[in-house]
This record gives structure tokens, sequence and C-alpha cells, in this order.
């Protein structure tokens, strides 16, 4: 990825402003990761192979919107952003595509509302364990998160 | 003076007959008793009569649900846990699956056993299950399958509540305070029988 940059402004013979303009790409992306905070990431699951839920908070600390735009994870085929909601006694689910979050702004994902539904475990995961999942931004911002895995029982 | 004495028999009326007042949706008079033609986790066929004998509080879902379905069925054990031991023993919860091709017997027993030996999961062939939850005047549907050929299920949120002789007493949605949801399932479990 790196070395595509520098061939491509190489070629365009404009090394001295290349370098410039990759040091502040980097840079850019060292001050974001850092102004993003998630507390209280857990994965709720239960015994077999349905899919499990991802709670998490997200805090925005920075000084620009990042849009947040899905998630993967080493122990699930498919992850997905999905929003549970309730209307004329009927549960819905659907799945959302992005989520800005405005500096400053802490979402939440939370039971009956906004989760990550992680979806065919290629893992074996029980209660106790730890799952990694990375949260993907707009920016390519990629932020690793470790999940506890937990029981919707103690939710 | 008519208008409070009539709010005087009222309320002597309401506290002479305390059993009447779920604080959550009362469907007594407009529910028909427990019944169905289902099957367990064993992969026996099974009727709403044979849950007779406790109180009874029923849940349509579907497996694959990550979120509402679990939380839910998590929340009632909580409430059940909350009973002391003699109660508890007189309440069950059954979770009737609303998407059977994904939902075998194996699939119900283990997704109901995790949430506590008071659950019993259920499910049958697709007539059957419009049998109940047209009996009960609920939707369910199926979403779009994605690549995988995995689907969601828009379903009933609400907890049915039928005695021991398998009456309907009362329901429970979502915008219901937990307290009162918690209140009528203890009152329920301890009424004798
Ligand atoms: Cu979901």
């Amino acid at each position: 990825m790196a070395s595509n940059v520098f061939d491509v402004l190489n070629t365009r013979a404009c090394r001295g402003l290349a370098l410039g303009a990759l040091a502040l790409m980097l840079g850019t992306g060292v001050a974001q990761a850092s102004t993003l905070e998630v507390s209280n990431p857990r994965l709720s699951l239960l015994p077999g192979n349905t899919p499990g839920a991802g709670y998490f908070e997200l805090e925005n600390t920075g000084e620009s919107t990042v849009t947040l735009v899905g998630a993967e994870s080493p122990a699930f085929e498919r992850v997905e952003m999905h929003v549970s909601s309730e209307h004329d006694g009927m549960a819905h689910m659907h799945a959302i595509e992005s989520l800005e979050i405005a500096p400053g702004e802490r979402i939440e994902f939370a039971p009956k509302g906004h989760h990550l539904m992680f979806m065919r475990r290629v893992e074996a995961l029980s209660e106790g364990d730890e799952a990694e999942v990375v949260l993907e931004f707009s920016d390519e911002q990629r932020l690793p998160v470790t999940f506890a895995v937990v029981s919707p029982a103690s939710l | 003076m008519y208008k409070l004495l009539l709010a005087g028999v009222a309320s002597v009326l309401l506290a002479g007959c305390s059993d009447q007042s779920w604080r959550t949706t009362d469907i007594d008079d407009i529910m028909p008793p427990l019944d169905f033609t289902l099957i367990d986790g064993e992969g026996e066929t099974v009727h709403g009569e044979d849950y007779q004998g406790k109180a009874t509080l029923v849940y349509f879902g579907y497996t694959f649900c990550p979120d509402v379905c679990p939380i839910t069925l998590a929340r009632l054990g909580d409430t059940i846990r909350r009973l002391d031991d003699e109660t508890r023993d007189n309440i069950q919860v059954l979770f009737i699956s609303v998407d059977p091709s994904r939902d075998t017997p194996e699939v119900v027993k283990r997704y109901a056993d995790a949430f506590g030996p008071e659950f019993v999961g259920l499910t049958g062939n697709q007539a059957d299950i419009d049998a109940v939850t047209n009996r009960y005047r609920i939707a369910y549907e199926y979403g779009e399958a994605n690549e995988d050929g995995d689907y969601l299920v828009t379903h009933s949120s609400a907890v049915f509540a039928f005695d021991r002789e398998g009456q309907a007493q009362f329901l429970v949605r979502d915008s219901h305070p937990v307290s009162d949801a918690e209140a009528d399932i203890k009152r329920l479990a301890s009424q004798g029988g």
C-alpha cells in the first residue's frame, strides 16, 4: 500500500511534495486513531452456531466527524451493523451501511438498539473467551478492539 | 356527589377482585386458552394442554436473532431467577420458533436450555406454527436471504402469559416497564391452584 503511493508519486517527479503529503497522511491517521475511544466491548453469544451481537460505546474525542462503516473478525465469516427496533408489537432488525459520529459525540451499541451482528462462527467461542474485532471507518482507519465473549444473561 | 359515590364503588370493586388488574395488558377476555400442536426439543409432538399445571409464558421468535430474542429471554430468566424456589417451580417459558426451517428440534432445545431449566424450545411444521400464531393474532415475516442464505425474520415482540389452567392472563409489550412485567409474572407464578 505505502509502496504503491511512492511509485505513483515518483513517476510524477515531485518527490519532496509526495513525502510531505505522505507524512501528513500518516500523521493524520495516527492522530485520528487516538481520538476514538471504545469502552465496554462485549460479544453476546449462545452455544451452538447462532449469531452473536456486539455491544460497545464509542466516543469521538477528535475534531472531525468519523464514519463507522463496518467491522470484521477472524472468528466470524460475516459481521454487519444492525439496528433493532419495535413498532406495532413487531420486532424488526435491519442492516445499516454507515454511522456518523460527530466530534465529541458518544454512540452506544446496546441491547435492542444498534449492534454488530456476527454471523457464521469460524472459531469455537464460549463465555469467557475473547474475540478480536476490527472496526472500520470511511477514511480507511481500522480500529482493533478485543471483545469479551459474554452470555446474554449478563446484559 | 353521584360521581364520588361511583368512584367509591369502583375502588371497592377493584380491591375486591385484585386478580383482575394486571399491570401489563390484560388479555383475559380477548385471547383464547393455550392450545397448539408443535414439536419439542426431543422431536416429540406436543400439545398446549401438556404444559398445564404451571404458569406459562410464551414468546415467539427465532434462534438466528442475536439481539432482541436472547435479550428478551435472558430478562425473563432474570425475573424467574429472583423468585423463591417454590414459586420458580411453578413457571415455565415456551420459546416457539417462527423459523422452523433453521430451528430444528435440536437447535431449539440447545437454545432454550441456555436460558435455564424453565425454558422449553418448540418448533413444528409451518402449518402448525401458522395455526398458533393466527390463534394469538401475531404476525411474522421472512426477510430476503443474503448470499450465504441467511435471512432475518420480523416477528412479534410480546410475551403472552397463561395461568396454570392455560387461560390467557396478560401480555407484556416492550413498552411496559420492567417492574410491571416482573410484578405480574411474580403474581402469576405465585397463584395457587
Ligand atoms: Cu442483527
